[in-house]
């Protein structure tokens, strides 16, 4: 509907009323010409039937047209009712008649042949459904006058009108023709059928509800019409079954692709379902959910905007991938006031109803709205999520350097002093009194500076920890720890370096708290891994009464192993010790 | 006696080899990395190679594994680790490639020349040094509950601690200012205290009372 303003909309009711008043007129013609025609013979529809096709064509046609003006099936079945009516005139009483009715009387079937094929987008998809229509367009066109060129209707009945196209009556080559035309034709039907039903079983869920009855009405239409064919050839006995049947399968064919058109308007009642479910509060199903129920496809799935970051993310805030263009799934943006607010990922059978999906999303648009609020939360806090675990990553690279540059240029420097003192200390005359117990004290400062610097690059980056593995470091610093501190390891393998990391500092801080505030006379460690998850405990005897706010060093640890998704639990009740308690999960 | 000098960093290689040429070692070579060393050792035949533990290219215990490679192919040559850190795992790491001219200390314990010089010395000659600091952080309790390090007296603790060293009775006679008799009946006791099977090498029992203290 859209790209129509409202003048162009004017302009085209008023052509289609033309067109509607000139197909009464058509069919009433028809209708005339069908009942006082010369001849009768079985296969000629009946006039009802004449009519019923001929109208439900014309009808179905300018309605769909006027639902869908975009759509190419719309001036397609109001072609195929006009030359219905056409080839009715084939049983007319003078000539003129008898010789327009003949040249058109199968070109209706290009009609039928060309809705089956490109319903529901109007445009024939493949090659084969190209090939299909040309050569019903050719059989009934072509190959039609030709054999008119040289048929005598007198040949096999002498009551009939003459043909004005006759140039040379010449009976073996008309009858040659027709044939080839019917052998030909019946070929085209075998082929067109067995599509339609690979298309029936291979539709997805949300095209089915669309294009069975079309498809199905196609199919027995063709398959009455391939049979009737067949019957002629050879004669059969109640051969004008298949006539008939056929008849009124081509009358159900445009109904079928209308009703298909004007499916939005028959789901206005699902839509007023999703506007009360949606408006109960706490609405045990999810958006989606009601949405992909509403537009009848459980594939579907919803991805809101996410301004800050220009792109889709899921109710979870994570981002959502959309569709390339003429894939196997479709994406239609719900815009809200200009913005997007977010993007149905659909099957694209759902594209040939815009309108339901624009209604559902116009009776979804707060909830939509709220939800996308919703998504871009989680959005922002996975976000958050990850600036954190990188936050911890620069610091444990930079803590890294740290330890690098102390270690290459302090510590070396110093051991060097260490070394002249050494020589020095082995020049000195052998009664410098004096000087000897002074580079000895300074001997020994140094050595005390450097075993305090070894301390702090150790508590900056366990060197131990990246080259050994998280037990051994946890083993060294519970040997160093200023209490006894007993350690059980049920830990076999290298876990990720962050966890790692994390880990140990979390040891090494509560040891550092207990050594200094709980009194405690000893402390228990455990690591253990199992199920992806590293579990971190460290439990003292003290006298309880820790909390993470109080002093940096657990506050820091917190952030630190909550970036990465961890948690951590501090229970320290009075008097009956502290433990920390850390859940690292490892996926 | 021969050695080998690797450490990267050129001021301390040099310093270390002018040190040790002070204490009246021949020094036949200089390295800056792991492979280095291993051309050094198969050119000079040194008897003691003294290695930092961080070295090129990874910085983390290229040192440790040169050291393992060279007991590897020439169990005749010392081996003295020196590392500015204090890591019980790397010195029972070396110890468990072999007991005989190991040594593992810190690396400013090289200002101190008399010491430097016989721990060189030891190590040559096919003994085994710890450094104090990583021997007391064995022997530091852990176990909660009965230690059988609880049930020693001050003094077998203080044997304990010297024999980790990878000090002769003799030497801890010294140290101790009592008689090499005493020593061995200190020995004996801690032996049985700790239910090791009783070891009259001194090489040997390093790494026995090592690997008890790690297992603690």
């Amino acid at each position: 509907m859209t790209g129509f303003d409202k003048a162009e909309r004017r302009e085209l009711n008023t052509r289609l009323i033309a067109l509607g008043m000139l197909g009464i007129l058509a069919g009433v013609g028809a209708f005339w010409v069908v009942s006082h025609r010369a001849v009768s013979i079985n296969e000629i529809p009946t006039p009802p039937v004449v009519l019923l096709v001929g109208w439900s064509c014309i009808g179905s046609g300018l309605l769909s047209w006027q639902a869908r003006p975009d759509n190419r099936l719309g001036p397609v079945m109001v072609l195929t009712g006009f030359a219905w009516f056409a080839s009715v005139l084939e049983v007319g009483n003078n000539p003129a008649e008898y010789t327009i009715g003949t040249a058109f009387q199968l070109l209706f079937l290009v009609g039928f042949v060309y809705l089956g094929l490109s319903f529901p987008s109007g445009r024939l998809p493949t090659v084969l459904d190209r090939v299909l229509v040309a050569a019903t367009l050719f059989l009934v066109t072509v190959v039609q006058l030709a054999a008119l060129l040289f048929f005598d209707p007198h040949s096999d009945c002498d009551s009939c009108a003459a043909n004005l196209l006759e140039v040379h009556r010449d009976d073996s080559l008309a009858y040659g023709l027709g044939a080839f035309q019917q052998i030909a034709g019946l070929a085209v039907i075998v082929v067109a059928v067995g599509l339609l039903a690979v298309r029936l079983v291979r539709a997805s869920r949300p095209q089915r509800r669309a294009v069975i009855p079309v498809l199905l009405t196609c199919i027995v239409a063709f398959a009455a019409l391939g049979a009737s064919v067949a019957a002629d050839a050879v004669d059969a006995p109640h051969r004008e079954i298949y006539g008939r049947v056929a008849g009124y399968a081509l009358a159900v064919i445009p109904v079928a692709v209308l009703v298909a058109f004007l499916q939005r308007r028959l789901a206005r009642g699902a839509v007023a379902g999703l506007v009360v479910e949606l408006g109960e509060p706490q609405a045990a199903v999810g958006l989606a959910h009601a949405l992909s129920r509403t537009l009848g496809d459980p594939s579907l799935s919803v991805g809101y905007w996410f301004a800050a970051e220009s792109r889709y993310v899921d109710a979870d805030g994570k981002p959502v991938e959309l569709p390339e263009p003429g894939g196997v799934r479709m994406s239609t943006v719900v815009e809200r006031g200009g913005q997007p607010v977010a993007v149905l990922i659909h099957d694209p059978a759902l594209q040939y109803n815009a309108e339901l999906i624009e209604s559902v999303c116009a009776a979804a648009g707060l909830t939509l709205e709220n939800e996308r609020l919703q998504a871009e939360l989680r959005a922002r806090l996975t976000e958050l999520q990850a600036s954190r675990a990188r936050l911890v990553e620069a610091t444990d690279t930079e803590r890294r350097r740290i330890e690098r540059d102390l270690h290459d240029g302090t510590q070396q420097r110093l051991v060097s002093i260490a070394i002249s003192l050494g020589l020095l200390e082995s020049k000195l005359p052998a009664g410098s009194a004096q000087a000897r117990p002074l580079v000895h004290e300074t001997r020994e400062s140094l050595m005390a500076a450097l075993a305090e610097l070894r301390e702090l690059t150790q508590g900056i980056h366990p060197t131990i920890l990246v080259e050994r593995g998280l037990p051994t470091a946890l083993d060294e610093l519970c040997r160093r720890a200023a209490l006894p501190a007993h350690l059980q390891l049920d830990l076999d393998r290298r876990l990720p370096d962050q966890v790692e990391t994390a880990a140990y500092f979390l040891v090494s801080e509560a040891l550092t708290n207990a050594a200094k505030h709980s009194h405690a006379s000893e402390v228990r460690v455990t690591a253990a891994y199992a199920g992806q998850v590293l579990t971190v405990e460290v439990a003292d005897d003290g006298i309880g009464g820790a909390a993470v706010g109080r002093g940096t060093g657990l506050r820091g640890l917190t952030d630190r192993v909550e970036a990465l998704g961890a948690t951590l639990t501090v229970s320290s009740p009075l008097g009956r010790g502290t433990t920390v308690h850390a859940e690292f999960p490892c996926a | 006696m021969r050695v080998v000098v690797a450490d990267d960093a050129v001021i301390l290689r040099e310093g270390l080899a002018r040190l040790l040429r002070e204490a009246g070692f021949d020094v036949a070579g200089l390295a800056a990395d792991g492979s280095e060393l291993l051309d050094q050792v198969e050119r000079n035949h040194p008897d003691v190679a003294i290695v930092d533990i961080r070295m090129p290219p990874t910085h983390t215990d290229e040192g440790l594994q040169a050291a393992k490679a060279i007991r590897q192919r020439h169990p005749e040559v010392g081996i003295l680790v020196l590392s500015q850190h204090v890591h019980a795992r790397y010195a029972l790491e070396l110890l468990s490639a072999g007991t005989e001219g190991v040594g593992y200390l810190l690396k400013e314990r090289v200002s101190d020349l008399a010491g430097l010089a016989s721990s060189v010395r030891q190590v040559g000659e096919g003994g085994s040094v710890l450094d104090p600091a990583v021997v007391s952080q064995l022997v530091s309790r852990r176990r909660l509950g009965s230690d059988p390090l609880e049930q020693l007296t001050d003094r077998e603790r203080d044997v304990l601690t010297l024999m980790a060293e990878g000090r002769s009775n003799k030497a801890i006679a010294d140290r101790l200012f009592v008689t090499e008799h005493t020593v061995e009946k200190h020995v004996k006791n801690i032996f049985a205290t700790l239910r090791l099977p009783p070891s009259a090498d001194d090489h040997r029992r390093v790494l026995a009372v090592v690997t008890y203290l790690n297992a603690q």
